[in-house]
């Protein structure tokens, strides 16, 4: 089949050349979303496959004997194929597989394929069984980035503005703590909060426990096991996820604008407001997102740090799905997580303009 | 439910070397059969992989070998072994997707509790043991024959036996307890814990009700329990629902009193004389883990050797004087009183036959209503 | 700064001492890491101070079962990183070097993964492999798993390192007549590399360090965190945290070496330039 293309490389325009290689992208794209996600099975899965394959061959055909111009046509989608090609394989085809396996039923209570039957009551399960869990997860993620926000953004002012060449160091200092594996940091939270741990300890010592205690932060004399331990736990574990984001931005503000505002207005706080609040927005933004999101799904802090009243819904999917082979039920509540998300960032998105992450 | 101790006494230490010179063995001498025997199987058996609960055996340390080295070094099978057996059900989940399908695990034997034995069981998931090639068996003690789970005794062989009680700290209790009902004692809120295994929480509370856990045929029997352990949750007596865990908590006075196994707490006992541990007035859950071969295992015939072995009275004591739990091999208790009389005399490792009335394992569930337990227990432990 | 009133020193000064405190909070966790694994614990928990040893790092691999786990865990990450570092390379070249149709698009795509909650990831992989008779979890899965978030890490890692380059060096480099292939291994290549490894070494870090997508696509096999995460309900030995403070050294050392490379090298090309 080849003969007839490579005759007429020469004639591809660059339009024509660009069309094609978009084309073979999504090509090969969906018909690897297409055998994974198993709308084809069995013998047309294969011949999907092998197709995919010739498109990347037809691909590589063009490529080294086209003109320079069509080269430069396709080189871009010819970069992007493999890395595409696992995306739709390992990202996109899951989504998929997860939305049927929450219309999907068990035959038996062990069953390990559930049939695909437009289960909704999978769904109504997981909000009538789960509410609370999602509800606390909600809650937890949004005080947590909202704490992250009150301690990283004078943390991140101060790197940008107020270190001078040690910025890289304090930048490194901000991010060592994270190479530290994650349950290892939160399991250290149980020793450092626990009922005759130093920090007990010492609000004892100050007569603090009753403001504490007042305040629902501290339950009965304990620190750990309250949802005030799991909102620290988290707020703790996605910190640098705000501090980065807040100093790349500040770090882009001009010092001498400040300065120069701080002449004319001569009021600090009123250049702050005025200059660098709205030239950070976009930090707080793609900080906001990166610690709630994460947060939001989060079942480590609840399950060391938390009590039987704090488990959120990232706890329910991980037990419905790894301990009671629930995976219908496991399935929409991760949909709905994930739906529920897409909407708060969309939402979110509209007041705080558009989101760039990268 | 495994137990578990880092350092080693030095009565432990006694012990083990005691019996290990006892059977006949030196370590030069295992080190000997072992280096001489490294690629090869004794009389052609296949090598073994056998998945364990952490810390549920008394492994090789400061040149005292443990039962697994003299295992290799008395059989010559070249056996691995892992803990790699977490929680019932979070092993299930991992081996269901294989073994559901009519595909095999890798280990050759695994030591799940009795019920989920059952389930194994009942799902046809494992392998008939080659009872001729475990002469050893019949030192299983009567208590441990033919269970609901295992009615014809062909799939299984118990590994350790114990149960769950009250464990508590008199530090933070500040008193004796003695019944079921001082776990709902206000004065202990926000400081009692209770385990994640199902049974062992529901049955004791079913016990402090006065029902029986051992007859229970439906979920509705069992009613009463859940809504009172709903109820602790829900007003904060209840801290956290732990595994073998809890034994930290109590420790450090994060917990007054929980729900905990026999073994923990004697281990725990020794080095914290304030924890303790009560057979409640009412009675305790009985409970044990068993030694079963997966369906399809590669050496079914090394893992014969190996349930031979541990039944034989001699290393049995070994593994109990290690684990601290109840043998359900015959036999061990002049083995173990042979080095150390006071572990021997110990009520909880070695229990009288009145106290022994006082334990009740919990009844095998029908499937559906193994689901309705699970699902209720799953809501209130709040996952 | 220009006037610097009493009150604007004292917020100064308020500043600064409350961003002292975000570190030391920063660090509490660490530090107590760092020296619970010279305690000798009573017990099978190490969370209890109890007195001074060096015993736990004169035999760091004693805990055999943690050392394979670690060990399991340092393979699975080489090699998903070598899939995601070759996968997210391209995709970031392709980016930031041409412009072309669906670009933003293609974008948005990327950027999805990172926004998709790791819950999320983990069970929907963990669907996408049940289904597949053949597929049976373990090493294998795990590695794709890790790999799928890493891709998009990388992409973007990367493109954001290299959106400055220089690409018309390329075209003098091909007029000079060098080849297309020569062009990039001894023009773009160099240029790109530190971007590229800097990039991998985050995505190593986090592939060591994942837990829940692991969690759900582990099958019997046992990484780092698993392990822990089993072990925790058990024991709790110090060998866990002389393994963590060595992770923590080596790649500090890493980090270090590395920007101190990266300076030299900046200070080097700047004098050429």
């Amino acid at each position: 089949m080849t003969a007839p293309v490579v005759s007429r490389v020469g004639s591809l325009t660059r339009v024509s050349s660009e069309r094609a290689g978009l084309l073979s992208l999504v090509l090969v794209g969906v018909a690897l979303l297409s055998v994974g996600a198993r709308w084809v099975s069995g013998t047309i899965a294969v011949l999907i496959l092998v197709l995919a394959a010739l498109v990347v061959v037809g691909w590589i055909t063009l490529a080294v004997l086209g003109s320079p111009e069509t080269k430069r046509a396709l080189a871009p989608y010819g970069l992007l194929k493999p890395g595409s090609m696992w995306l739709a394989m390992f990202y996109l085809a899951p989504l998929w597989t997860l939305l049927t396996s929450s219309l999907s039923a068990k035959k038996t209570r062990f069953d390990v394929f559930p049939t695909f039957s437009w289960e909704f009551s999978n769904y109504g399960k997981a909000f009538s069984d789960f509410g609370p869990q999602f509800g606390r997860a909600f809650l937890y993620a949004g005080i947590a980035t909202f704490i992250t926000i009150l301690i990283g953004y004078p943390i991140a002012y101060v790197i940008a503005f107020r270190c001078g060449k040690y910025r890289n160091i304090l930048l490194g200092l901000v991010v060592i703590p994270f190479f530290t594996s994650y349950l290892i940091r939160t399991i250290a939270w149980t020793s450092i909060l626990a009922d005759s741990g130093p920090v007990v300890n010492i609000l004892n010592s100050l007569s603090l426990t009753g403001v504490l205690e007042s305040l629902n932060i501290m339950d009965n004399g304990k620190l750990i096991n309250t949802p005030a331990a799991v909102i620290g736990g988290l707020t703790y574990n996605f910190l640098p996820f705000m501090i980065l984001p807040i100093y790349v931005s500040l770090e882009k503000i001009d010092v001498r604008l400040v300065d120069a505002a701080q002449d004319l207005y001569s009021s600090a706080a009123r250049a702050f407001r005025k200059i660098v609040v709205p030239l950070s927005v976009p930090g707080v933004f793609a900080g906001t997102l990166l610690t709630f999101i994460p947060a939001a799904g989060d079942f480590v802090n609840a399950q060391f740090l938390g009590n039987p009243n704090t488990t959120m819904i990232g706890n329910s999917i991980q037990d419905q799905f790894l301990r009671q082979n629930n995976y219908p039920v496991a399935s929409a509540m991760s949909f709905v997580l994930m739906a529920i998300i897409t909407v708060l960032v969309i939402v979110y998105s509209r007041f705080f303009g558009t989101a760039d992450l990268a | 439910m495994n137990t578990p101790k880092r350092g080693l006494s030095r009565r432990e230490l006694l012990i083990r070397s005691g019996v290990v010179g006892a059977a006949g063995l030196s370590l030069p001498a295992i080190l000997a059969a072992c280096g001489g025997d490294d690629g090869g199987n004794g009389g052609g058996v296949g090598d073994l992989l056998i998945e364990n609960w952490p810390e549920y055996i008394d492994l090789t340390e400061d040149d005292v070998p443990g039962t697994i080295d003299r295992f290799i070094a008395a059989s010559g099978v070249k056996t691995t072994y892992s803990e790699a057996y977490n929680d019932n059900l979070e092993y299930f989940a991992k081996i269901q997707p294989l073994l559901g399908t009519g595909k095999t695990i890798e280990p050759d034997i695994i030591m799940p509790t009795q019920w989920m034995a059952g389930r194994l069981r009942k799902l046809g998931w494992l392998e008939k043991l080659p009872t001729d090639k475990v002469p050893n068996a019949k030192n299983l003690e009567d208590a441990f024959k033919n269970p609901p789970s295992d009615p014809t005794g062909e799939y299984s062989l118990p590994w350790q036996s114990g149960i769950a009680g009250i464990a508590y700290n008199i530090d933070a209790t500040g008193r004796e307890l003695k019944s079921i009902a001082d776990l709902f004692d206000p004065a202990f809120k926000g400081k009692i814990g209770m385990l994640t295994e199902m049974r062992d929480t529901v049955g004791l509370l079913l016990l402090g009700l006065g029902i029986n856990p051992s007859n229970i045929t439906s979920f509705d029997e069992a009613a009463g329990a859940f809504e009172q352990l709903e109820k602790a949750k829900s007003n904060g007596q209840i801290r956290a629902f732990t595994g073998n865990d809890y034994i930290d908590d109590l420790g450090l006075g994060n917990f007054a009193a929980c729900i905990g196994w026999s073994g923990d707490v004697l281990q725990l006992g020794t080095d914290n004389p304030s924890v303790r541990f009560v057979v409640p007035e009412e009675g305790a859950t009985l409970w044990w883990d068993t030694m079963v071969v997966p369906k399809g295992a590669k050496n079914v015939e090394a893992a014969a050797k190996f349930m031979d072995f541990v039944f034989d009275p001699v290393q049995a004591a070994q593994i109990t004087a290690y684990v601290q739990y109840i043998s359900p091999v015959k036999g061990v208790r002049e083995e173990v009183a042979k080095i150390d009389a006071a572990l021997a005399d110990n009520p909880l490792l070695f229990p009288d036959d009145e106290t022994k009335k006082r334990f009740f394992p919990f009844a095998d569930l029908s499937d559906e209503v193994e689901a309705q337990f699970e699902e209720a227990f799953s809501g209130v432990i709040g996952a | 700064m220009s006037v610097t009133t009493k009150r604007g020193r004292v917020g100064r000064i308020a500043l600064n001492v409350f961003a002292g405190f975000g570190f030391i909070y920063l660090f509490l966790p660490i530090a107590f890491i760092v020296a619970f694994s010279f305690n000798q614990p009573k017990g099978k928990f190490n969370i209890v101070w109890q007195r001074f040893t060096l015993e736990n790092w004169t035999d760091p691999f004693s805990d055999t079962a943690l050392t394979d786990a670690f060990v399991t865990s340092l393979k699975i990450a080489a090699v998903s990183t070598l899939i995601a570092t070759f996968l997210g390379s391209m995709i970031a070249i392709a980016l930031s070097r041409y412009r072309f149709r669906g670009s933003a698009a293609y974008n948005f795509l990327l950027v999805l993964p990172l926004t998709t909650p790791e819950i999320v990831l983990g069970s929907s992989l963990a669907t996408l492999f049940l289904g597949q008779s053949m597929v049976d979890f373990g090493f294998g899965t795990i590695v794709i798993a890790h790999a799928m978030f890493q891709v998009s890490f990388v992409a973007l890692t990367v493109r954001a390192r290299i959106r400055g380059f220089d690409w018309t060096l390329e075209q003098a480099a091909q007029d000079l007549g060098a080849s297309p292939v020569r062009t990039f291994w001894k023009v773009t290549f160099p240029l790109i590399l530190p971007g590229i490894s800097a990039a991998s070494l985050l995505a190593f870090a986090l592939s060591l360090d994942d837990f829940i997508i692991t969690f759900f696509n582990a099958g019997s096999t046992l990484t780092f965190p698993l392990r822990i995460f089993g072990a925790s309900r058990v024991e709790l030995p110090p060998q866990i945290n002389v393994l963590a403070s060595v992770i923590l050294v080596v790649t500090v050392s890493i980090m270090a070496v590395g920007s101190l490379l990266g300076q030299r090298r900046r200070r080097r090309l700047g004098q050429t330039a």
